[in-house]
């Protein structure tokens, strides 16, 4: 069980990378537990979670070779 | 989703004045249209603690970007009625003073134009996932954050 990250804007200065896979993580909540006590600043930053281009508030099943995305807040224009 | 129908948004670099004639230009040739309405994004040099802005290095999850532009594109056309309609943005370096948006929107009449341009914008920048690192004139930077 795999899945792709890939992270964008600040969170990819946070983690120190922009794409990398990980194993056996199998839910969304999981992810940014997983993410955040890595990672402590995470925690004060709102970001939203994109499987497969698709963005949820909820909690999201991950299936084997996923790409998630993890979506600091939008500035374009 | 076919391929085809996602057009083209991005333009590595700024996006020049002479770009922005063209795309009026060419619209000369449809008659029907009596509006166009334009927004064009430009770099602001703010000023953050004390250190002035030089440019904006924009970056976007791609693949996700072109979907949301179509959605945007699509809900625009069945809300509003426009004969056409033409969204561009930057990627990499704008620095201050340049253009890193252009919303084009033509119809018939002038409302259903500055209506829909300026929905397109706020969409734009609320749900596309595009980011700005404002750049200061030492090289350090922040992310930039839009305002509502």
């Amino acid at each position: 069980m795999e899945i792709k990250i890939l992270a964008f804007g600040i969170i990819a200065n946070i983690i120190g990378k922009s794409e990398y896979t990980i194993e056996n993580i199998y839910q969304t909540d999981e992810l940014r537990k997983y993410l955040e006590d890595l990672y402590p600043r995470l925690k004060n930053l709102k970001y939203a979670i994109a499987v497969n281009l698709v963005v949820s508030s909820e909690n999201f099943d991950l299936t084997n070779g996923a790409t998630v995305a993890l979506l600091p807040p939008f500035s374009g224009g | 989703m076919s391929e085809k129908k996602i057009k083209k948004i991005f333009i590595e670099g700024a996006i020049s004045p002479s770009f922005i004639a063209d795309a009026i230009s060419k619209h000369s040739t449809k008659k029907d249209i009596g509006a166009h309405s334009i927004f064009l994004g430009q770099v602001r040099n703010d000023v953050i603690n004390d250190k002035v802005v030089k440019a904006i290095d924009y970056t976007a999850y791609h693949e996700m970007a072109l979907e949301k532009f179509h959605e945007i594109r699509e809900s625009a056309f069945e809300k509003y009625s426009l004969t056409c309609l033409h969204i561009y943005h930057s990627l990499g370096r704008i620095v201050t003073g340049e253009i890193s948006l252009f919303v084009f929107t033509s119809s018939m009449h002038r409302k259903d134009a500055t209506e829909a341009c300026s929905y397109l914008v706020n969409r734009i920048k609320e749900e596309v996932p595009i980011w700005g690192k404002e750049i200061f004139e030492d090289e350090s930077y922040i992310w930039k954050q839009n305002r509502p």
